[in-house]
């Protein structure tokens, strides 16, 4: 059932991520009120999707990389969603809903074959690690993209065309990347001890070793480095889209080095 | 009955003309109750505004067409002691289907002077309620009006005639909230004091801004400013010490040099820690060098700039006038068939009635020989009738159903 549950979720992101066009770019009210309802709609079948797939006695976790995309964007559809409550824009949807629906349409018609052969792995400390630094992760995307805009609507405004109505205002968009950093940061830091004691525990301490720990640990020093630049100096525009971007090159580099890591590669087709 | 509307709109007449007829909002009751004692007038409704006087009006089918203008233009004469050779040549006439597309045009403000200003609706609604309140208005009217305010809703919401502003200090404001958002206590500097600075001002705490900080050439001057703003006068000589804690700066000195340069924004900014700053510059000779513009997070508007922006949203609103004629159109074309099917309404009633009539007769002749029937039965005979006089009336009543459907085009 749990596949059927993200199939629906992932037809429902698909029809928020075409309503959010015209709900955004043209404003159209009408549009809005199909795009969030259908968003949140989405979110409800894919989170029962993923709480059916936890219970499944042989699969815990996301193990695979789709059914990591899909949980992430579970997660990004979640941050939409609360962005959306909060600032009352939908324009982060252009960006954020066709992801979520691109991040599920694999794992919902080819799931992943592969499994963990460690039941240490089928707990909730596991699970909570991943899901941890996926928020993380979902709220650095948010901050860049949150970024983007405001860079777009800076020279939208400093080239004094008319102005677009769906780009936030500039303290909108600031405050929208400032807050969801500020809020992955204790996600990216717990996501990060609880890894760090559950590979001590299984591994012992040689996981410090591991290219992917390693670089995760670089990557929370560029992350809480990017949050007191922007706090202290009022970073913005395009300097702060160009330190955003760098950040999120590193936790690409950290989702990648999976290839090379020991301490990540517990999967078995 | 018949549905006529008389008036004269900055389109047709001079201000001279429309002044004379204007009606103050404490005399329009007055007005519209004289308007529903003139001969053959079953309910009516007068709108007055700065840029038209309208009268609608729902008169008895008996009075000719010459009659009824006539009439109307009488009561203007009379009500506004403006001989009618002076109103005559402005005057314009629409009847039946033309006067519910004006008056749906009117209340979307598709015939206003700035086409999609929000003031109209609230101006129709005012009229209506006050022609409500002296029981000029009732059923048909009350429904056309009714449907004039949806409509001019389904324009707004579906199209973006009314979403980008005009003027010079809406498109200020305008500016302003893209980069603040909201501008709840927001600090606004006034650097020198012009009609149109002042305005500005004006537009900007109407919107939330909090703080005013005032700062002239001429102490008097910006503490008169100072004190119709509640705000705080600051010296002239330390507007380059002071100018960071605003938001937004408005200039309008008449100093024949820049006041602010590229250097200074660097400096504000810095002060500001990078938070945004808009510089509205009204002055001519310009205060603000325009390369400020190019400092990250400084914002430099001047005259030229908001004029441009005006007039490109002006364009903006005339593009969404074609898509808002057409929901117009359709919803004038609704509006009608409604009308239409309304007045099919009696006969199908009558109709029925009569085929109701003659079963119970009928039935009521056999009453003897179906005495000896049981309940079920009788109930049986009862259904069987209901459903044969149904039947037989079906062709007729859809007959007549179709008859009120305009035709469809060739």
């Amino acid at each position: 059932m749990s596949l059927l549950w993200l199939r629906v979720a992932v037809f429902l992101y698909g029809i928020a991520a075409l309503a959010v066009l015209p709900a955004a770019l043209y404003d159209r009210p009408r549009w809005r009120h199909i795009a969030i309802p259908a968003t949140i709609a989405a979110l409800l079948f894919h989170f029962v999707s993923l709480v059916e797939m936890l219970n499944a006695a042989h699969h815990s976790l996301p193990v695979d990389t789709h059914e990591t995309q899909a949980l992430l964007g579970l997660i990004l559809a979640a941050a939409f969603v609360l962005v959306y409550w909060r600032y009352k824009t939908v324009s982060l949807g252009i960006f954020i809903l066709p992801i979520c629906f691109l991040f599920g349409l694999v794992p919902a018609f080819r799931p992943g074959q592969e499994t963990t052969p460690f039941p240490q792995f089928h707990t909730g400390w596991i699970f909570l690690h991943i899901a941890l630094l996926l928020t993380a992760y979902a709220a650095l995307f948010l901050s860049l993209m949150a970024s983007l805009l405001y860079l777009i609507q800076e020279r939208r405004l400093k080239q004094k065309s008319p102005t677009i109505a769906w780009l936030p205002p500039l303290e909108t968009t600031d405050q929208i990347a400032l807050k969801t950093l500020l809020f992955g940061l204790p996600c990216m830091t717990a996501g990060l001890l609880i890894g760090s004691l559950i590979a001590q525990q299984t591994i012992g301490p040689t996981y410090f070793l591991d290219p992917k720990v390693l670089l995760s640990v670089a990557m929370w020093l560029a992350y809480v480095g990017m949050i007191y630049i922007r706090r202290h100096s009022g970073l913005r525009g395009r300097r702060a889209v160009y330190l955003s971007s760098f950040v999120f090159l590193v936790v690409l580099a950290v989702w990648a080095a999976n290839q090379f890591s020991v301490v990540h590669r517990f999967t078995t087709p | 009955m018949n549905l006529v509307l008389l008036g004269i709109n900055h389109n047709t007449a001079p201000i001279e003309v429309r002044e004379r007829l204007a009606i103050p909002a404490g005399r329009l009751a007055d007005a519209t109750r004289t308007l529903l004692h003139q001969p053959g007038i079953r309910e009516g409704l007068i709108l007055s505004t700065c840029n038209r006087v309208e009268i609608v009006t729902l008169q008895d089918d008996t009075l000719n067409t010459e009659t009824t203008k006539a009439d109307l233009l009488r009561f203007l004469h009379e009500y506004f002691a403006v001989p009618p050779h002076t109103i005559q040549p402005h005057l314009y006439e629409f009847r039946e289907r033309e006067a519910v597309r004006h008056l749906f045009r009117v209340a979307s403000s598709l015939d206003s002077m700035v086409v999609g200003e929000p003031q109209i609706l609230g101006q129709v609604k005012e009229s209506y309620t006050i022609a409500r309140e002296v029981g000029a208005v009732s059923s048909q009217l009350d429904t056309l009006l009714q449907r004039a305010f949806t409509v001019a809703k389904k324009v707004r919401s579906e199209t973006q005639i009314g979403s980008n502003s005009v003027s010079i200090a809406s498109v200020a404001v305008d500016l302003a909230r893209n980069i603040f958002g909201s501008l709840q206590g927001k600090t606004v500097l006034l650097v020198g004091a012009g009609k149109m600075s002042e305005l500005a001002a004006r537009h900007l705490i109407q919107h939330g801004a909090a703080n005013i900080l005032v700062a002239n050439r001429t102490q008097a001057r910006a503490e008169k400013i100072a004190a119709d703003f509640n705000g705080t006068v600051i010296p002239f000589d330390e507007i380059y010490t002071q100018a960071d804690r605003a938001d937004i700066v408005i200039t309008s000195t008449g100093a024949p040099q820049k006041l602010f340069g590229r250097s200074h924004g660097q400096h504000f900014l810095q002060r500001r820690r990078n938070r945004p700053m808009f510089f509205i510059d009204i002055a001519v000779p310009r205060d603000v060098d325009p390369g400020m513009n190019e400092v990250e997070g400084c914002f430099v508007y001047d005259i030229d700039d908001l004029q441009q922006v005006a007039a490109s949203n002006l364009a903006d609103r005339s593009r969404e006038a074609a898509a808002a004629e057409t929901i117009v159109s359709d919803e004038v074309e609704k509006y009608q068939q409604r009308l239409q099917s309304r007045d099919a309404v009696p006969a199908i009633l009558a109709l029925q009635q009569n085929a109701e009539a003659i079963r119970e007769a009928e039935l009521a002749r056999s009453a003897k020989r179906l005495a000896a029937l049981t309940p079920e039965q009788r109930e049986a005979v009862e259904a069987l009738t209901r459903s044969l006089t149904a039947k037989l009336l079906h062709p007729q009543l859809t007959a007549l159903r179709e008859s009120t459907r305009p035709k469809s085009k060739e």
